[in-house]
């Protein structure tokens, strides 16, 4: 009975998202990961006008046994550099996926939200707050970050020489890519700061 | 061959016959209470085919009166001379009240009959106020409702959510001999005092200038016992005329459970009992003053509690004592009690301020300094 709610509810709503006019759009896209509809994989385009345009965004959305009366379990798989999600592990801050969740909402809901996320970041409330202090002190800094960060794993536009460079200064110097690019990131791309920081 | 199945068709048809004229043989008296204003009370057996007619001639000798100056009062209204027993809803050993009639009133089909039909809403205005009662009775039966109910809590002796009656006494004096001035139109006018005016043609009643009906439930699917038999009204639970779906699975079933938001959301019975079991395993019910150990509408509106907590009587036996249980734990907590350290006993402790030795009271019994 339990699971028959949550999996008869999950595959309305991914039907709702199939028809719906966004993914005619192509702004959102689910797709099955299991036959019991309690594992989807969600993707979001990256909104225009942000420093994630033009980038793919897949996440991961497990649904509870007590799903639409618990939100569903959603994390980025791909890394992204927001103030509202960590970049590390792709967790999200958003209250309708904690306690705003209300059992009308559905993953469509969802999906929006979060997209509505990535245009307006809410730094007063972070998910990870190096990024959020970035987000605050240094708006021109966060934005080729979150850019560098949309080409490199959401395969976004434009490349960003400077920031390439400094890169692979630090894996010649045997630092693994993308740790190299998260110590570059928080220090504000200071090729010495984020030395200092990976070998101290 | 064809003369065979002739014999055959013949023999079961004879016996069906059979069963249908025993059936009705069985079924065809109902004993029903007649209660006079004056106090007395008889004890007639009626057939169910028989209209309020019929029965004025049977009761009329036995109170003294002529049939035509009798006027029988049955869940608020003085019933038509042309009304058969059947359409009345009468259970076994219901009470009429039977009144020697002054002046020929405005006479009607009972209230349960006018009333069951319909989906009391929550708004106190009555928006559709241009259709009549039996016009929206004849509109829910053209969408297939024929007989929808009001759902009770029925605490002796079903123990268990049932099929309701909406039945109707005198405020003041309590008495059933009661003529209402106007149908209930909203749950508010059942539920709240003092809304709707009547009539009461008890000689011992003592009102002022107005009486007022006082509404009240009783089990359909057990025998009355009395008049002090009463049942708690689940007034969230209501047909889908409608036909909306649940806003959890989506389905659109009948009944529903409709919460008391604005927006009215709706849920249907299986949906609710897992938005609850859910809510409780969370320990997430609201701890409210007034109401109790409660929960808001799943889609989290404002203003959305469970005021009437018998609605968790929806739960299986064994989920509606985890709510018990939590709700009791809940309450002790909150008064600044604590809950009995003995593993497993969990029932709470209120220490008393002057003693310094406590008891668990109502749990397992261990005593403690
Ligand atoms: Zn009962
Ligand atoms: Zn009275
Ligand atoms: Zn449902
Ligand atoms: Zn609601």
């Amino acid at each position: 009975m339990a699971n028959n709610i949550a999996a008869q509810r999950i595959q309305r709503e991914f039907k709702e998202v199939i028809k719906s006019d966004e993914v005619a759009k192509c702004a959102i896209r689910v797709e099955l990961v299991n036959d019991n509809y309690t594992e989807l994989k969600g993707e979001i385009a990256g909104p225009p006008d942000t420093p994630y345009e033009g980038g793919n965004f897949v996440l991961e959305i497990k649904v509870p046994e007590t799903y639409p009366f618990n939100p569903p379990k959603v994390r980025f798989i791909t890394k992204i550099w927001h103030p509202n999600i960590s970049s590390v592990t792709g967790a999200i801050c958003l209250d309708i996926l904690r306690d705003q969740w209300a059992a009308a909402m559905t993953l469509r809901t969802v999906l929006l939200s979060l997209q509505a996320l990535m245009a307006a970041a809410e730094p007063d409330d972070p998910q990870d707050a190096v990024v959020a202090k970035q987000y605050k002190d240094d708006q021109e800094m966060f934005r080729l970050t979150a850019k560098h960060w949309t080409a490199k794993y959401a395969g976004g536009p434009g490349g960003n020489p400077d920031f390439e460079m400094k890169i692979r200064r630090l894996t010649d110097m045997g630092v693994e890519e993308d740790q190299a690019r998260v110590a570059l990131s928080s220090y504000n791309w200071d090729l010495e700061r984020a030395t200092e920081q990976l070998f101290s | 061959m064809a003369s065979i199945l002739e014999i055959i068709f013949e023999l079961i048809n004879n016996m069906l016959q059979f069963f249908r004229l025993g059936k009705k043989s069985i079924s065809n008296s109902l004993n029903i209470y007649i209660k006079s204003n004056t106090g007395s009370t008889l004890s007639i057996e009626l057939d169910p085919k028989w209209d309020i007619k019929n029965v004025k001639e049977v009761i009329a000798p036995k109170l003294g009166l002529p049939p035509n100056e009798v006027k029988i009062i049955f869940a608020g209204k003085e019933l038509d001379d042309s009304i058969t027993i059947e359409e009345c809803d009468l259970g076994e050993q219901s009470i009429l009240h039977a009144v020697q009639s002054r002046s020929q009133s405005k006479r009607s089909r009972p209230l349960s009959e006018s009333v069951a039909n319909l989906q009391l809403s929550n708004i106190s205005e009555n928006d559709d106020s241009s259709s009549t009662i039996e016009e929206q009775l004849e509109s829910s039966e053209e969408k297939g409702i024929k007989n929808t109910h009001f759902y009770v809590y029925c605490s002796q002796p079903c123990k268990s959510v049932r099929v309701g009656k909406l039945r109707v006494r005198c405020a003041n004096c309590h008495s059933g001999a009661l003529t209402v001035d106007s149908d209930p139109s909203c749950w508010d006018d059942v539920l709240k005092s003092n809304r709707i005016t009547a009539h009461c043609e008890e000689t011992r009643c003592e009102t002022g200038p107005v009486s007022f009906a006082e509404f009240f439930f009783k089990c359909a699917e057990h025998t009355s016992q009395g008049e002090k038999d009463e049942a708690v009204p689940l007034y969230l639970i209501r047909p889908n005329i409608s036909h909306v779906p649940c806003l959890a699975c989506t389905d659109i079933s009948d009944p529903v459970l409709v919460f008391s938001c604005e927006e009215r959301h709706v849920t249907c019975l299986d949906c609710f009992r897992q938005y609850c079991v859910t809510r409780l395993r969370e320990r997430q019910f609201v701890s409210d003053d007034r109401l109790g150990y409660t929960l808001p509408c799943p889609a989290g509106c404002e203003n959305s509690l469970i005021e009437e907590c018998h609605h968790f009587r929806l739960l299986t036996s064994e989920q509606y004592q985890m709510y018990q249980r939590f709700g009791a734990e809940e309450y002790v907590l909150k008064a600044g009690g604590v809950l009995c350290p003995q593993p497993g006993c969990g029932a709470g402790i209120i220490i008393d301020t002057d003693c310094k030795r406590v008891q668990c009271v109502g749990g397992c019994g261990v005593r403690s300094h």
